[in-house]
């Protein structure tokens, strides 16, 4: 009780410099906090692009082959095959062309898929199993994934084994190029897909993710699988992995250079559109940075010295305690146990008034616009400089009483002389 | 027969203000014994308070020894310093120095709480020796200045300390409350064998007391017992 009364006791006048300096600093970390929390926002807005866009991944794709428009909407007719991209890109001279990036390479085509007396019109899709899987998102609901040594079998969206009224185990024939048919067992039923650089929809076919401008659905076989169907070893698209984001600009400009020739040959990139992302979360970090620093900084300095005066009043106090026979650090404990106490209550405070009043979307117009609205983000960083500030506050409002008692002798405290 | 020597001071001189400014202590030595009561006379501003606070370790002098009860107070630390006052001093200043927030009973404890021992049924014995148990929960500010002195007494031995020290303890009270805060002051420490120096300038505490030191312009003299005849 009698150190309860040290500490908080008897300010008087002061008490009222003191609830006015717990204010500003509740304020100071309210400002700081939601500026920080605006700029983690933004940094997890850009971790999130970076995912979604993967800025070092590049496509390189054939001609659209616009003769799709042309598939028979009905009647029993023999089965057609159309490409959805021309099959233009060679191998061979793809690998040469990359180094050291990765290949994911396609082979994209559609295939009317006759069953009984209808058909259905279904996207397959060669794919390597493993690489396709780090670039593109798949989730199984039935079954198991497709490998890379399998051989006639395939992994179906649910939406087409349902139209095709088949199962894991099942089989559908798909018509070669050579003009036979070759039976597909299906080995895995997707219950959604997110293929990266999906083809353009143009046909009728089952949907998983509807008013989707791509394909969201389809039959996924082997490469080896799909050039015995195809006929063809050459893609019709393929992703082409960076080393590094960085390396984008490079690895574009050798692929252009190899394929300099093909004129129906189209290699699309990400990174410039990532990179002016990355210069807007630049500007906003460094805008919101300088922000709450100005406002830490101004605010801060202000509760500081009016914690400062607090301090002063106190001073004599701390010299009686020391003179009684109470060791500098038992004498002091009182002023270092009300600053901790105002560090903490305007930490507290100012992180309760910025999680509640902080916007929960946030955007700046002439800033953000890559990046979109952002979701402010309060993390354990931002608690903790939270609290580092509010503590910087307070012992800038105490160090100089602390030092004058530490080095100055008691007496000259006590006679009021120091 | 001399009582032996509790505070021994040698050649202590003391200046504020650096090299040319004021000299507050010149080369002052003497000897106290255990349980002796001293009186320190002198003009304002001739080191009375100076002397109190270097044998307190409250200050440094800038040459010289001061030994308490053996312990060589010029070289403490400012930890040891406070350990010191905790263990052998007791301090009574002319303005109190009490704690306003604190009541009259907490103030008394404050000593023992230093000392990691607090015994309130101590503290309210000492504020009935006092004459104030039936104050023993107003604060400083609600007592008057006699009142506050008394529990700056009660404060100062509640520690039983060796040594008590008192500046002018009397300075801001009236005669009546004067002669009554120097009586409870000296019988205190009689009672509890401590050693007393008392800056005063009061006759009745002059007369009482075992050996009288005067200062003059940081000069240490012993006038002897005519001076405290003369007064």
């Amino acid at each position: 009780m009698i150190w309860t009364k040290l500490v908080f006791g008897g300010l008087g006048r002061r008490g009222l410099e003191a609830a006015v300096a717990g204010i500003v600093l509740s304020i100071v970390i309210a400002i700081l906090a939601t500026s920080m929390m605006i700029v983690e926002g933004a940094r997890d807005a850009l971790r999130r692009t970076e995912q979604n866009d993967r800025p070092d991944v590049v496509q390189v794709k054939g001609r659209f082959n616009r003769a799709l428009f042309e598939t028979p909407r009905s009647g029993n007719l023999p089965p057609v095959m159309l490409p959805v991209y021309e099959p233009l890109i060679d191998p061979a001279e793809l690998a040469a062309a990359v180094g050291a990036g990765t290949i994911v390479p396609r082979q994209s085509f559609l295939r009317n898929v006759v069953s009984g007396d209808t058909f259905l019109n279904i996207y397959v899709f060669g794919i390597q199993p493993d690489r396709e899987r780090q670039v593109s998102s798949f989730s199984l609901a039935r079954g198991r994934f497709l490998r890379d040594d399998d051989g006639a079998v395939t992994m179906i969206d649910q939406a087409s084994a349902a139209a095709l009224a088949i199962d894991v185990g099942g089989a559908f024939p798909v018509r070669k190029a050579d003009g036979g048919d070759l039976y597909l067992t299906v080995v895995g039923i997707l219950d959604r897909l997110e293929l990266r650089g999906a083809p353009p929809r143009t046909a009728e076919t089952p949907v998983l993710a509807r008013d989707l401008p791509t394909v969201s659905t389809g039959a996924f076989v082997t490469l080896k699988t799909s050039e015995a169907i195809f006929g063809r070893e050459t893609l019709t698209d393929a992703l082409v992995t960076a080393p590094s984001a960085a390396d984008v600009p490079a690895l574009v400009g050798a692929i252009r250079e190899a394929f300099r020739l093909e004129p129906g040959i189209f290699v699309t990139e990400r990174y410039e559109q990532f990179r002016r992302k990355v210069q807007d979360f630049a500007l906003t970090l460094a805008l919101f940075a300088l922000v709450g620093s100005a406002t830490a900084l101004l605010a801060g300095s202000f509760a500081a010295n009016l914690l400062h005066d607090v301090y002063a009043e106190r001073r004599s106090q701390y010299a009686i305690l020391i003179a009684l026979g109470f060791s500098p650090r038992r004498g002091l404990a009182p002023g270092i146990a009300f600053g901790l106490a105002m560090a903490l209550s305007g930490t507290i405070a100012g992180g309760v008034l910025a999680i509640t009043m902080a916007p929960r979307q946030f955007a700046m117009p002439s800033l953000m616009a890559d990046l979109g609205t952002i979701e402010p983000r309060l993390n354990w960083a931002i608690a903790g400089v939270a609290i580092i500030v509010a503590i910087a506050a307070v012992v800038l409002g105490m160090i100089p009483i602390g030092l004058h008692l530490l080095r100055r002798p008691v007496a000259s405290t006590l006679s009021g002389n120091g | 027969m001399r009582k032996p020597p509790l505070v021994v001071m040698r050649s202590v001189s003391k200046a504020y203000g650096g090299e040319g400014g004021t000299v507050a202590l010149r080369d002052v030595s003497f000897e106290i014994g255990k349980g002796e009561f001293v009186c320190l006379v002198g003009p304002s501003g001739s080191g009375k308070t100076t002397l109190l606070n270097l044998i307190a370790a409250l200050d440094q002098p800038d040459r010289g020894d001061i030994v308490v009860d053996g312990v060589e107070v010029n070289r403490l630390s400012l930890a040891d310093a406070a350990a010191y006052r905790c263990d052998r001093v007791g301090i009574v200043f002319q303005s109190y120095n009490l704690i306003p927030q604190l009541t009259a009973l907490d103030n008394i404890l404050l000593p023992m709480i230093a000392k990691r021992r607090p015994d309130r049924q101590r503290a309210a014995e000492l504020l009935k020796v006092i004459g104030l148990a039936d104050r023993r929960k107003h604060r400083p500010p609600q007592l008057s200045g006699g009142e506050q002195q008394r529990v700056a007494i009660a404060r100062a031995i509640a520690n039983d300390p060796a040594l008590v020290l008192a500046d002018e303890p009397t300075g801001n009270l009236d005669d009546e409350n004067a002669r009554s805060v120097l009586d409870l002051l000296c019988r205190s420490c009689r009672e509890h064998g401590s050693t007393l120096i008392l800056v005063t300038h009061d006759p009745v505490g002059i007369r009482s007391a075992d050996i009288i030191f005067e200062l003059r312009t940081g000069v240490l003299t012993h006038p002897g017992n005519d001076f405290a005849r003369k007064l």
